[in-house]
């Protein structure tokens, strides 16, 4: 627990040191990519991870931040008022579409959360209040009460505040019985019930946090952009990226999102400014490859794999000492 | 003493076969109470039963008087019924010290108390120098001595143990009922389920045997294997003389 909350302080300051004291717009544009991703890895590992209930509709909970920033902007609100707003929709959503479909066993929640994200996708393309395919687009301003600024730093700064946050929250999950019990329920649910564990409780509570996340990324994702759709906060390909993020850098584990958003914006958004624009699309090509080598070779992703691998070797070591020390307590 | 578990007409269909018509048995409080009878007698299926794992077609379970057939399977943990699985159930990518804590969870909220709880519940069964192993990694008697841990963790009134000594080597076996006798001594009530005999013999008082999803016998164990019902369900039943000359030849 020490070591993950050493390496979230470095990581906020060096995070921190970069928003300032860089000035190309390039990068900090690429920095606050990483950050959000991250976030919203994060809140897809939550329900996927940790639990094990694959979601491939997480961008509903993405989009109901934007659409809250945007639409509170369009009615003459702060954006600011979005986090609460967002939140709320996005956590009842993921209470009234997980009561029926959490307690799903195997691919069959993820063929629930695609259809559920389709319906809504579909609810706001037809939905007059929500300017139909449109979208919105937020009317430029600038300052802390607009959530709007001409230079990137302050974006990043807002994405760094809210990415120690979610952080910090999955570093307490780990040491919780929230986190045990998703943990018990993803091994074995029938074990899991058999000590208590009340499956349909316990994944809501996580996927309602999971929904709070996402949410809270759309909300800074819209007012960076300026600019919300359908397409660009609801499609499949949004729900698609998340999960890759997730399952790319580790399911389960505290720094795998993080990881798997690295990887994401090196080389889907890096390598897409350097080839992106010969039009050949050799960056999906690049990040397709990796993504197929990963589920080959490691299932559990980069950070799992290294999980796993480091208890294995505590467990031997332990093995061959005989006796550990009565003292001695899980990291 | 009180019956702690009732259990009366206890009945399961899947679609046309009756696994259990008809299933009677009570557990005394504080005491080990064998369940037995020859394969396919339908043990697991009342265990299920019993356990909440398995909704029963009909018939009432009373536990602590209170009628639990037909709950949901983790209320039944939270009344005070914990149970093992005959095959080994273990949470996979959790290390021994993360699963019993996992049951502990569920009389202390807070994890600290609950690691200290099930600090002690692996000092009891001997697991404490294996904490931080993966469950996966054990051995099968060390796997079942989790799952006896795991259980023990959620402080149960009632055990209930599904074949715990199959699999194990004589040696085992006799390290497992030296367990079973402490986890007697601190007050907790055990139904056990068993398909060797000679394993509950010294440790249970009380026996119920079922055959072909009845009950066919109730009582002390050593009148059990002297019972003509309970002979002939392990055995069959006596056949003529004539029957066997003309086999053989």
């Amino acid at each position: 627990m020490r070591a993950h909350l050493l390496a979230l302080g470095a990581i906020v300051v060096v995070g921190a040191v970069a928003a300032f004291g860089l000035h190309s717009q390039v990068t900090l544009e690429l920095l606050f990519t990483f950050l959000l991703y991250a976030v919203l890895g994060q809140s897809w590992n939550w329900i996927s991870g940790y639990a094990g209930n694959v979601s491939f509709g997480h961008a509903i909970f993405f989009a109901c931040g934007a659409y809250a920033a945007a639409m509170l902007v369009a009615a003459g609100f702060s954006p600011w008022l979005a986090f609460p707003a967002g939140a709320l929709v996005a956590g009842l959503l993921a209470v009234i579409t997980g009561f029926p479909t959490l307690a799903l066993r195997g691919h069959y929640f993820s063929i629930a959360t695609i259809a559920v994200a389709a319906l809504v996708d579909a609810f706001v393309r037809t939905t007059p209040w929500f300017n139909g395919a449109n979208g919105f687009e937020e009317p430029i301003r600038n300052g802390w009460g607009a959530m709007q600024f001409a230079q990137k730093t302050n974006y990043v700064l807002i994405a760094l505040v809210l990415f120690a946050f979610v952080q910090l929250a999955t570093i307490v999950l780990e040491r919780s019985r929230l986190g045990y019990y998703l943990r018990a329920l993803r091994a074995n649910h029938a074990a899991a019930a058999a000590v208590g564990i009340d499956e349909r409780r316990w994944k809501l509570i996580a996927f309602a946090w999971s929904a709070v996340m996402a949410s809270a990324a759309g909300v800074l994702y819209a007012q960076d952009t300026l600019f919300v759709d359908p397409p660009s906060v609801l499609g499949l390909s949004v729900s698609i990226d998340i999960a890759l993020i997730g399952v790319v850098g580790g399911i389960g584990t505290v720094w795998g999102p993080a990881v798997g958003a690295l990887i994401y914006v090196a080389l889907a958004k890096g390598v897409a400014l350097q080839l992106g624009g010969t039009g050949k699309g050799y960056d999906l090509v690049i990040y397709g490859a990796l993504i197929c080598v990963i589920a080959a070779l490691r299932p559990r992703g980069i950070v799992g794999s290294l999980v796993d691998a480091s208890r294995r070797r505590r467990g031997a070591r332990i093995a061959n000492d005989g006796a550990a020390p009565v003292a001695e307590r899980a990291a | 003493m009180s019956a702690l578990l009732e259990v009366r007409g206890l009945a399961k269909t899947f679609g046309s076969v009756r696994a259990l018509d008809g299933v009677d048995l009570t557990v005394e409080e504080g005491r080990l109470t064998g369940l037995i009878g020859p394969n396919g007698a339908g043990k697991s299926t009342a265990f299920g039963c019993i356990a909440g794992a398995m909704k029963p077609s009909a018939g009432s379970v009373r536990f602590r008087g209170r009628e639990i057939a037909g709950m949901p399977y983790y209320r039944v943990a939270t009344l005070g019924i914990g149970r093992t699985y005959q095959i080994v159930q273990t949470f996979a990518d959790m290390t021994v010290l993360e699963a019993v804590t996992t049951g502990a969870l569920l009389r202390h909220p807070r994890l600290p108390d609950a690691i200290a709880h099930a600090d002690e519940v692996l000092a009891f069964v001997g697991l404490a120098e294996k904490r931080h192993r993966l469950g996966s990694a054990l051995t099968i008697a060390d796997k079942k001595r989790l799952e006896v841990a795991r259980a023990l963790a959620t402080e149960p009134t009632l055990l209930l143990l599904d074949e715990v000594m199959a699999g194990l080597t004589p040696a085992e076996c006799r390290d497992a009922v030296a367990l079973l006798r402490q986890v007697l001594t601190r007050g907790i009530t055990v139904l056990m389920v068993e398909h060797v005999m000679e394993v509950l013999m010294p440790i249970a008082e009380h026996v119920v045997v079922i055959a072909a999803g009845k009950t066919i016998f109730s009582g002390n164990a050593h009148a059990a294997v002297r019972d003509q019902a309970v002979i002939d369900a392990y055995l069959g039943s006596p056949i003529e003389h004539g029957e066997i000359a003309e086999g053989a030849r």
